[in-house]
């Protein structure tokens, strides 16, 4: 789980990157990035398992006060019967450090940024393999993650996911008043259990709430993910 | 007996846990234990009372989430469940003997830099906590939990300036010895004891056993009694359920250990119950309490980093007005930017401390010290040294600080010493005290001597320790008073040997008046470090200094093995072969490669060519529309552009010094506000679109992030501004951003707005009443040359 590679073709499409010439400048930004990002980053996660209850398009997460309200977050879990809520941090040092390289240099900066994203987002992948290795000999696996912000889910509902999986006590991980994670470089997110024979559905660009102006998907069809 | 006398006889143990014995008894998950206080009180009581009866003497009232943010939405106050929770601890020990604890949790939401709530609201929020707590009759107050030093000093504050209770404060540590903020245990100790707790140490997150080593460092250091209370072991799942792998007889065969150690005070955390502490009671029965054995840490600190006085420490001097134009300009602008760079300078130059000197006529200098401290520490870890002679401003400064800091200075006149004493006793920091009086300076060693000597024995008066007492001899200009040198280096040493306290000394006043400065300078340091100088006063980019540095350290023993001189200089050798590599590009293509380094070389030297104004329209403009073009249309990527953008920012420099000198030429094309709106933290694009919009011409007012509604009106009118850019990220705070807008149309209706950010599209820019939408940096680039033509 600690042993990072960071991919450098993620960052690149974070960056917005379409098959430029990349200079050499800016390719030692970012193989510099990566290595910085790397020995930076002390990844911290939690995650618990619930069973589910459910109310038309309402969620009940058994012995536990969160609600899970959407037609998007109803439909991602129609199939299971439990769910997994995990948070992801990167912690408080890339914050700084990123800032730090704010003040001096923007673009060093920019990628920085990118590589933390990549980084959280490898990390959060890597949980949902570990759990799905833990799954397997019960015959299930995970949907894909979905966090709060996704399709109709709301972002308020931060607050107490947090607060359920004691996140910020456990990880050091905490919610902003307006629903902000904080360290930045966070995730949070919900994956259902389910039967290993049933198909699960790759994130779906049609149902995004960023669809009609989603810079990934320009010229492809879908952002990547 | 009070808690206070209590702690100096006895050692004192603690209950457990409270919050995971409730979610045995069937809490549900996100449910806060607080509200029991009230809604089943009897539920509390009875965990209380199998506590007593196991022989605890000090009850941890049920108040730990008790405060406004996390009671928000409950239907209860703060003062009503903080009430209860004292009540229910009263009700268990009835006729019976134990003390009540106020328990104060973290408030759940992150402080400045790391977060937006600011360090005076969570003042509020633990003061209203603990005016409560005291009223409802709490013996003492313990804050504990903490993983952000920020969030403990300004809880302990509270509680020492709005009770009169004891303080207890732990905080909570990962195994690489640091919390999750970057806190070690070193700072730990060094502020939480400068603040005047009357006990310190370490609860939850860890088991016994990996609390060890950490346990070990606190004893070795603390001046105050020392807190212990583990979980039960590390927590594991079973079946779903958190279960933690301690015993009870393996706890208190722990809590043996610890109390034999040193520990003063003794408890359990999460996962321990009643039979937890009664073994650890019937563990520690023999033990008798014994006199602390610390050595203390001679040094200050921020969270992450200890700067250990105990050799040469270099403080660096460059953060102060005095003779420096561009320093008093960026002050009076409130230019953050140019301050930062400079401290960053410094820090790489190898600072070890910086000096915070910003008193300018002019300026509130109270307001804008505590910006640069916080400023600085949102992205150094360097510790500071708050340099002024108004105790107003060294009091705020010493407030905002996070850390252990050194205030410069006081002097041996009484009504300095009993002005700034006790604000530096208060907030535990380190003082420099200054040899001169009301009679001046004395000419001879011996008279600063006397006044060194009553500068220590008053500060040991007012408390303060003699290890954080710096006495500065005072440096004379050589050229004005010639004999004044040697004395200065004598009274030095006089210091040192007699009082044995740490010497500090501003080097760079020594030549003033003189030709080849650098010489006389580092002449003089190196006689003073002879002497016994601990912390030079320098400027760190002066390279012969720090040179002369590095190689007295290596002479007296200091760099053992001399590693680290041998490092510096061989990598500067490597260094100095590749820069002899000079380039041959001229400026357009330099800007088109974003060759950032080269830049001030190839403007400098063209600007012996051509007119600066034709610079900027030869070169630099066409260059950067070539490279606006090419993102455009994609032929480059983000990061490109931008590295383009700062090497015309570093031309852009150069070019305003050599205009500064020689006439009025404006090179503005116009002003424009930028600002993350209030509730976000996400700036970076609102910084990307700064940089651009710079190499463009425009002057940038950058408010920063999480700004308030009222501060982007007052600046935009203010500076008179045409249009003002706004980012928001989140959803959740595009209604900021909306509140923004709409204050901006009613108090400045002239004003355009442009907004950017994420969640923002065209559509939803109309619908919030911004004037346009800028879909990326290029974009608010456009917007701008239409809006200021």
């Amino acid at each position: 789980m600690n042993n990072l590679s960071i991919d450098k073709r993620e960052v690149l499409r974070y960056l917005g990157y379409r098959d430029q010439d990349i200079d050499s400048r800016i390719n030692l930004l970012i193989d510099e990035g990566i290595d910085e990002i790397r020995v930076l980053v002390k990844p911290r996660y939690i995650y618990k398992l619930f069973d589910i209850d459910r109310d038309n398009e309402k969620i009940y997460l058994e012995q536990c006060t969160l609600e899970l309200e959407g037609k998007g977050i109803a439909r991602h879990l129609k199939n299971a019967q439990s769910c997994i809520l995990m948070a992801v941090t990167l912690g408080n040092d890339i914050d700084t450090k990123i800032r730090y390289y704010e003040t001096i240099d923007m673009t060093k900066a920019l990628i920085m940024d990118a590589c933390a994203t990549a980084a959280v987002e490898e990390i959060s992948d890597n949980l949902c393999h570990k759990i799905e290795k833990k799954l397997r000999h019960q015959g299930k696996k995970l949907t894909y993650r979905y966090s709060p912000g996704y399709e109709d889910l709301s972002l308020d509902i931060q607050r107490e996911f947090i607060s359920v999986l004691r996140a910020d006590r456990a990880i050091g991980l905490n919610v902003s008043s307006h629903s902000i994670l904080i360290p930045r470089k966070s995730i949070t997110a919900i994956a259902g259990v389910i039967d290993k024979s049933q198909f699960t559905r790759q994130r779906d660009c049609l149902n995004c709430s960023k669809f009609s102006h989603c810079e990934f998907r320009k010229e492809c069809d879908i952002c990547g993910r | 007996m009070g808690v206070r006398s209590f702690l100096k006889e006895e050692i004192i143990v603690f209950d457990g846990a409270m919050g995971t014995v409730l979610q045995d008894r069937g809490l549900k998950i996100g449910n806060l234990p607080e509200l029991l206080n009230i809604n089943s009180p009897e539920m509390i009581v009875e965990i209380h009372r199998e506590y007593i009866d196991a022989g605890a003497r000090i009850l941890t009232a049920n108040t730990f989430g008790a405060n406004e943010i996390k009671l928000k939405d409950t239907g209860f106050t703060v003062e009503e469940i903080v009430n209860a929770g004292i009540e229910n601890a009263k009700k268990a020990i009835g006729e019976g003997e134990a003390f009540i604890a106020l328990d104060i949790g973290p408030i759940g939401e992150l402080l400045e830099p790391m977060g937006i709530l600011a360090f005076d609201e969570a003042y509020e929020i633990f003061k209203r906590q603990i005016v409560q707590g005291e009223e409802s009759g709490a013996d003492l107050i313990l804050i504990e939990t903490m993983t952000d030093l920020y969030e403990a000093k300004a809880a302990i504050l509270a509680a020492k300036e709005n009770s009169n209770l004891p303080v207890f404060c732990t905080m909570s540590f990962e195994q690489n010895m640091r919390t999750f903020t970057g806190c070690s245990v070193d700072s730990m100790v060094m502020v939480l004891q400068g603040l005047g707790v009357d006990a310190l140490g370490v609860n939850c997150s860890l088991g016994p056993r990996e609390l060890e080593p950490i346990i070990n460092r606190i004893l070795e250091i603390s001046k105050v009694p020392v807190i212990v209370q583990p979980n039960a072991g590390l927590p594991g799942i079973r079946d779903g359920a958190t279960l933690y792998d301690f015993s009870p007889e393996e706890f208190g065969y722990y809590g043996y250990k610890f109390v034999k150690k040193g520990a003063g005070v003794i408890g359990g955390c999460c996962g321990t119950n009643a039979n937890h502490i009664r073994s650890l009671v019937r563990n520690i029965k023999e033990i008798e309490t014994q006199e602390s054995t610390y050595s203390p840490i001679i040094g200050v600190c921020t969270p992450t980093k200890t700067v250990f006085i105990d050799g040469i420490k270099v403080i660096g001097e460059r953060i102060n007005p005095t003779g420096k134009k561009t320093l008093k300009e960026a002050l009076k602008s409130g230019d953050m930017d140019y301050i930062l760079k400079e401290a960053i300078q410094q820090v790489e130059a190898g600072a070890d401390i910086l000096d915070v000197n910003v008193g300018l006529p002019g300026i509130d200098e109270e307001e804008t010290m505590v910006r640069v401290i916080k400023e600085i520490q949102s992205i150094l870890d360097v510790p500071l040294q708050i340099d002024s002679n108004d105790p107003r401003v060294i009091e705020s400064g010493l407030r905002a600080y996070n850390g252990k800091a050194i205030v410069n200075s006081v002097s041996g006149e009484d009504k300095s010493l009993d002005d700034i004493l006790p604000i530096v006793k208060k907030y535990g920091a380190a003082v420099v005290g200054l040899t001169l009086d009301e009679k001046g300076i004395p000419a001879e060693a011996e008279g600063r001597f006397k006044i060194a000597e009553k500068i220590v024995s008053r500060a040991r008066e007012y408390g303060i320790a003699k290890e954080d007492i710096y006495i500065d001899c005072l440096t004379l200009t050589v050229a004005a008073q010639q004999e004044a040198v040697k004395e200065t280096v004598k009274a030095l040493r006089l210091v040192k040997d007699k009082l044995g306290v740490k010497t500090v000394l501003g080097v760079s006043n020594i030549s003033f008046g003189l030709p080849n400065r650098a010489l006389l300078n580092r002449t003089f340091l190196t006689a003073g470090l002879t002497a016994g100088l601990d912390l030079p006063i320098v400027n760190p980019m002066a390279k012969d200094m720090m040179d002369t540095i590095k190689a007295f350290r290596v002479l007296w023993s200091e760099d053992i093995g001399a590693n680290e001189y041998l490092k510096t200089y061989n990598i500067q050798k490597a260094e100095n072969q590749i820069s002899q590599q000079e380039s041959h590009e001229n400026l357009f293509d330099i800007v088109v490669r974003g060759m950032k380094e080269e830049a001030r070389g190839a403007t400098s030297k063209l600007i012996q060519q051509k007119e600066p104004l034709k610079i900027i329209d030869e070169d630099i403009v066409p260059a950067l529309d070539l490279v606006g073009e090419q993102y455009e249309n994609g032929t480059i990527f983000l990061p490109q552009l931008i590295q383009s953008a700062e090497t015309v920012k570093e031309s852009f420099q150069v070019i305003r010094e050599y205009l500064g000198k020689s006439s009025s030429l404006q090179l503005s094309k116009g002003k424009i506000v930028l600002a993350t709106v209030k509730g976000d933290i996400h700036d970076i694009g609102k910084n990307i679109v700064k940089v651009l919009l710079e190499s463009y011409g425009f002057d940038v007012i950058d408010l920063g992030k999480d700004v308030a509604v009222d501060r982007v009106v007052d600046e935009a009118i203010k500076n008179k501004v045409k249009l003002v850019g706004l980012s928001a990220l989140m959803t959740t705070t595009v209604k900021s951003m909306e509140e923004t807008i709409k204050a901006l149309k009613v108090a400045y209706p002239s004003c355009k707005v442009m907004v950017g950010g994420a969640v923002l599209t065209q559509e939803y820019a109309e619908m919030i009443c911004a004037d346009f939408y800028a879909k990326d940096a290029q974009g608010a680039v456009a917007i701008a040359k239409q809006v200021l033509g």
